[in-house]
């Protein structure tokens, strides 16, 4: 059995680009790998971690991505080769590090990966941060393609200690979460010592300490960073990652980077245009090589741009357009900013070809109206919309029961601050839409707390936010501190599933097992919250009558900042999956269904997928391939029809 | 450069179904079997927190020439397997064409709306027309309820793989699919899924 | 069909002002709930028919049908209902007069109904929150009494009912305010399918005059404000010239005024036609004499309205459960004139409301005790 470990030079190897993205790493020597996770990032550091023995890495789950990235740059500062690995939002989170880190500069190579998901497909926003690169002044490459991940990461390594800064990786969903085939190369011998040298002057990158200093020096550092990036953009004039194909004068020049470059080929099929376009591919999107992209810019006066999300390269490249404007013939832009595309959404060779069919004024070859006509209604009569739920047997659907009921009780037209995760969802019917906020980590009780001050103008809503338990540690506690400083009164519901549930259940400073499964001490976080002088209750959203009661009396104490724990491990966490704790029944003589005194509460109001109203029957029944035996509806059941019986 | 066996090149498959179904696993299995014979495999998938409960669907192209892009151009479906019947129709709609060929599972999950009665789900016959009306070849098996006698219906996937198969559409066979188990998984659980891909073999072979 | 159910209960009384927390809909399904004396609705329903909408002493009603089904034809008066005889009356027991209100008679009279087996299990005002009611169930003689107090906000006793006809008493006894009265008479003329069974279980109403209650929460804000955290025992309205509300609390008497406690009285309470509680077998009220509040506090007066009433009392008198005096010469006017007075204005604010003189709301203009009180018949 081949992995990415253990994979030889040569041998052929069908890989996710995340995959591909961390056996680049091991082929470049990585000692040290952090990140945060998220999708689409997630991969890359769950199949390190399953390599760290073998490779001698160091691998955490960190606590966020600001640490994160501090953590991998203590790596670099002591020689060794580093990558912190992200999903876009996450560069917003390091980013106050970063642009430190960006003056002071690294030693052994550090990379950044930030994976990000044009779409939205897996986020709260299509938010991209590329332009971090331009902002930080940093290297930004974009691998297009799977074997171009790889070899690309390896690549950042080497151009990071060329260059001695950070460079970013940038890939994206298709790319991150795709798969094609990528030929293997050599897993080096690495024996790596690590040492943070600091005895030479402040000026001296490899020997001195690794300050940012204000001032005049300041603006040195600044302008040395400003050489490294000139270095780098020197190195990209001549980069195997920047490619031309196409006729030698195209009538049309696309300038493409990341996955869209296979979009724009096979895009070019779609249109049967192979004689009229040519396509340029730029791995390194920031700096930008303006000798390259002036090269082949005199190919042609018309040239489109294609790129997800911003018109990031578009904006850039019509700058070194201008500027090189005396030297060549003025050329007719395409792309975001004449409304060719979109600045919204992800793209697909459909949508590229469309560009190029109005560009070009090309047929495109569709279906018939006939048949997407009649598939069309088909679908819409016969392929019910699928809303996103909590899962058969979810500890967030349960407390999303009772916080749902006690804000109903108490009248005061209370209302959840949301975070990130899968309770997140709690604005859906599945969450009986208590959540009314969602921002960003963290930013749901730090909401509350400001809300929680309101009651001098007269506010009188009650104020609770929730948060899962790898959320907490990542960005709550400030803004817990905040509350509880400043006597916000509010309710801090901690959702505890025992792991980060949404992502893939990578472990978080409260439990016992780092990355690789080791043992680690576990912070607890009723304790911690006690310790900052929270009052703290801790409470199984699956008893769901103490939980109601619980939580009714917590936010009805308008004293402070108030926590309520839920803890209850997720259903389709690695220890609990397939394991039952009750076998459920529905007595279709006792269930009363429609009729007044129930109207259907299990399957109209609590959804719960395993539990299905039989509308031939007129009762709910279970559905056995998905009921997960959590118990929660045969306490909601008006009449008792839901039985439960416990598996020994 | 590989003498292509392929009735298109690229051919566009696409896997659908619901989060939770198997899919991702599915089209890596299709994947490594393919690419084993020298094809260049491109899969695009979209999973993570959206698909909790949403539709999931794995777009697998298969050439003897280059990489294709992780997306299926719209309209450019070969082959439809799907995990849950609505889910094919669903897919129909955008990558659908009067020269698509169809597998699909007859076992329903139901959407939120059909569970709390606010939608209804199609019959199995009306299902079966609305595919076989807009498909140029249709397979309909039953992957769950075989996948439950052999004792979780974790095995449907692997069923529908072997449906798959079975159909001629891909080269894809018995001992490819070992290979690619032994790949992927540990030794206890090889016997059990080379069952299921039989059992799904059996049920499209003419 | 116009729909009648849930949604129906929320925006036609309860967005409109006029629950006022009496229970009716509370426990009949997991939707509705009383909290602090408000009544909730959990979530959505969207039932077209619904009990709590049948049974809700706020939706539409002809009074003169629910008096004929449940009281002799002969005993019916437009000013107080069905009426056999009005008494002034306390208990004989002098603790129990003590723990109560006033004279005690409401506690002496179910611990009389639960000992002569009348009923087997009673319904009373219960007391598990500083000031709002919790009703309780309870099922002997010995229970009842703990919580006699007033504290004028209404507990949901007719959604205890409901739980308590769900349960395994056969005979049940409830005390209840004129809208819990009248809720418990809509329920036994016009019962739902699932209750029609069970309605026979409640034999005993007894009633407590009632002017207005409290809205708990406006009440908990002034008290809050007024008195901060001290332990509130009862709480009383003295008629006198300084208008003010008694509070007894652990720290002694404190008086609010009443112009201040008055902007607490529930919004539903106004569109409320009975004072009396007419829809009870006999109903109990504060005694009013010549001879003043010192002497006054300690009686009741007791209207006996149904047959089981009348055998109540005259089992009471046997037994000498109650002490009796003579009912001052004038009282039953002035009764009459108060409770009219109330039906007069319940009619006023609901045509205010309506903005039709003619539309009251739920109650109906072609009702022939709604025509006498306007003096149209």
């Amino acid at each position: 059995m081949t992995t990415l470990n253990t994979g030889r030079k040569g041998e052929k190897m069908l890989l996710m680009g995340n995959e591909a993205i961390a056996r680049g790493a091991l082929e470049a020597g990585v000692n040290v790998v952090t990140g945060y996770p998220g999708t689409p990032s997630s991969e890359i550091i769950d199949r390190l971690s399953k390599a760290d023995r073998e490779r001698n890495l160091y691998v955490e789950w960190s606590v966020n991505e600001k640490v994160a990235t501090e953590v991998a740059a203590a790596g670099s500062f002591a020689g060794l080769r580093s990558m912190a690995v992200m999903k876009m939002m996450g560069v917003n989170v390091a980013s106050d590090f970063l642009m430190h880190l960006v003056m002071t500069g690294t030693r052994g190579g550090l990379v950044l990966v930030s994976a990000e998901d044009p779409g939205a497909i897996s986020s709260l926003t299509e938010g991209e941060s590329r332009y971090y690169s331009k902002f930080l002044e940093f290297p930004l490459l974009e691998p297009g393609g799977f074997q171009e991940a790889k070899d690309m990461t390896k690549w950042a390594f080497e151009l990071s200690e060329k260059i001695n800064n950070i460079v970013m990786l940038r890939t994206v969903t298709r790319i991150s979460h795709g798969s094609g085939n990528v030929v293997l190369g050599e897993l080096p011998e690495t024996s790596p010592r690590a040492h943070f040298e600091f005895n030479g002057t402040i000026l001296d990158e490899q020997t001195g300490p690794i300050l940012t200093v204000p001032g005049p020096f300041a603006v040195n550092l600044h302008a040395r960073q400003q050489n490294k990036l000139q270095a780098a953009a020197n190195l990209f004039e001549d980069c195997p990652f920047n490619t031309y194909e196409g006729p030698e004068n195209p009538e049309l020049l696309i300038i493409t980077s990341s996955v869209c470059h296979l979009y724009c080929i096979e895009a070019v099929e779609l249109v049967d245009a192979p004689d009229r376009v040519g396509i340029l591919k730029l791995g390194t999107t920031w700096p930008l090589p303006a000798k390259f992209l002036k090269k082949h810019m005199q190919r042609t006066e018309r040239i489109l741009i294609i790129e997800e999300v911003l018109p990031f390269l578009e904006e850039n490249i019509q700058v070194l357009a201008c500027q090189l404007g005396a030297e060549f013939a003025a050329k007719k832009f395409h792309g975001k900013g004449d409304g060719t595309m979109d600045k919204v959404g992800e793209l697909n060779p459909t949508l590229v070809a469309g560009a190029l069919s109005r560009v070009l004024d090309l047929a495109m070859e569709t279906v018939s109206v006939d048949y997407s006509e009649n598939i069309n209604k088909q679908a819409v009569d016969n392929a019910p919309d699928r809303m996103l739920t909590f899962c058969p047997g979810c500890p967030h659907r349960a407390s999303f029961w009772s916080i749902k009921r006690v804000l109903e009780l108490n009248n005061q037209q209370g209302f959840v601050c949301g975070d990130i995760g899968c309770y997140g969802m709690g604005m859906l019917p599945c969450g009986f839409e208590t959540v009314k906020t969602v921002h960003s980590m963290g930013s749901g009780t730090g909401l509350a707390s400001g809300f929680g001050k309101l009651g001098q103008f007269g506010m009188d809503q009650k104020v609770l936010s929730v948060c899962g338990d790898s959320t907490f540690f990542h960005t709550v506690m400030p803004a817990l501190a905040n509350a509880i400083h400043h006597r916000a009164d509010i309710t801090l519901v901690v959702l505890d599933n025992s792991g980060t549930a949404m992502t893939g259940f990578q472990p978080h400073p409260g439990l016992t097992i780092k990355a690789s499964g080791t043992e680690l001490p576990a912070l607890d976080i009723p304790s911690i919250c006690r310790a900052m002088g929270a009052k703290v209750q801790v409470v199984n959203p699956f008893d769901v009558e103490n939980a109601e009661k619980v939580l009714l009396k917590t936010i009805e104490d308008p004293d402070g900042v108030k926590v309520v724990v839920m803890r209850q491990i997720c259903a389709l966490s690695p220890e609990k999956k397939s394991k039952k704790q009750f076998e459920i029944q529905v007595d279709e003589n006792v269930c009363i269904g429609e009729e007044c005194g129930c109207n259907r509460l299990c399957t109209r109001v609590f959804k719960c997928p395993g539990l299905v109203w039989d509308g031939e029957k007129k009762t709910s029944k279970i559905d056995a391939v998905l009921c997960v035996g959590c118990g929660v509806c045969h306490s909601i059941c008006p009449s008792g029809a839901i039985q439960r019986k416990e598996i020994a | 450069m590989k003498q292509t066996t392929l009735s298109m090149d690229p051919y566009n498959l696409i896997i659908t179904g619901v989060g939770g179904q198997g899919n991702v696993l599915a089209s890596r299995l299709i994947g490594n079997m393919l690419s084993e014979q020298g094809y260049y495999i491109t899969i695009g998938e979209s999973f993570g927190a959206a698909q909790r409960g949403g539709a999931v669907e794995s777009h697998i192209r298969v050439s003897a020439q280059r990489t294709y892009s992780p997306q299926i151009p719209k309209g450019k479906a070969h082959m439809v397997v799907a995990l849950e019947p609505t889910e094919a129709i669903r897919i129909l709609r955008d990558y659908g064409n009067p020269g698509v060929k169809v597998l699909s599972n007859m076992r329903p999950v139901y959407s939120m709306g059909v569970i709390c009665g606010e939608q209804s789900y199609p019959s199995t016959e009306k299902i079966k027309e609305c595919i076989t009306a807009s498909s140029k070849a249709s397979w309909f098996v039953n992957s769950t309820d075989e996948a439950l006698k052999l004792g979780n219906p974790i095995f449907g996937n692997i069923i529908l793989i072997g449906a798959l198969a079975g159909t001629n559409a891909l080269p894809l066979d018995h001992k490819s699919f070992e290979k690619a188990l032994l790949q992927r998984m540990k030794p206890d659980k090889i016997d059990v899924n080379l069952k299921a891909f039989d059992i799904g073999k059996e049920m499209t072979s003419a | 069909m116009e729909s009648t159910a849930s949604n129906e209960v929320v925006r036609d009384v309860q967005q409109n002002g006029l629950c006022t927390g009496c229970g009716a809909c509370v426990n009949l399904c997991p939707y509705f709930r009383n909290h602090r004396g408000k009544t909730i609705r959990l979530f959505e329903c969207d039932r077209t028919w619904g009990r709590c909408y049948a049974y809700c002493p706020r939706t539409e009603v002809n009074l003169t049908n629910l008096r004929k089904k449940l009281f002799q034809a002969d005993d019916l008066t437009m000013e107080l209902g069905a009426f056999k005889g009005l008494y002034m009356t306390q208990a004989g027991d002098e603790t129990v007069r003590n723990a109560a209100q006033h004279g005690g008679t409401v506690t002496a009279l179910m611990k009389l109904a639960l000992a002569e087996g009348i009923i087997d299990s009673a319904v009373v005002a219960g007391d598990n929150d500083q000031q709002v009611a919790c009703p309780e169930q309870v099922d002997g003689p010995d229970q009842v009494g703990s919580y006699s107090k007033s504290k004028f906000i209404l507990p949901p006793t007719v959604g205890k009912l409901n739980e308590a006809l769900k349960g395994k008493a056969e005979k049940i006894g409830v005390v209840a305010v004129p809208c819990q009265a009248q809720a418990m008479a809509k329920m036994r003329v016009n019962p739902g399918p699932s209750d029609a069974g069970n309605m026979s279980k409640l034999k005993l109403v007894v009633g407590l005059f009632c002017g207005w209650a409290f809205d708990g929460s406006k009440l908990r804000e002034l008290l809050g404000k007024e008195l901060g955290n001290t332990a509130i025992t009862g709480m009383d309205i003295p008629p006198s010239r300084h208008k003010c509300m008694e509070v007894s609390t652990e720290n002694g008497m404190v008086c609010l005024p009443m112009h201040e406690i008055q902007t607490c009285v529930a919004d539903g309470c106004g569109y409320c036609i009975d004072m009396t509680c007419e829809f009870s077998d006999i109903s109990v009220g504060a005694a009013r004499s010549p001879e003043g509040w010192d002497v006054d506090k300690e009686w009741n007066q007791v209207i006996v309205r149904s047959a089981l009433g009348q055998t109540l009392m005259d089992l009471a008198r046997d037994r000498g459960i109650l002490n009796f005096k003579e009912v001052p010469s004038g009282n039953l006017e002035k009764l009459q004139n108060a409770s009219m007075k109330k039906k007069r204005s319940c009619l006023a604010y609901l045509a205010e409301k309506s903005g039709r003189e003619d539309d009251f709301i739920f109650l109906s203009s072609e009702d022939p005790l709604i025509r006498r009180i306007r003096g149209l018949e």
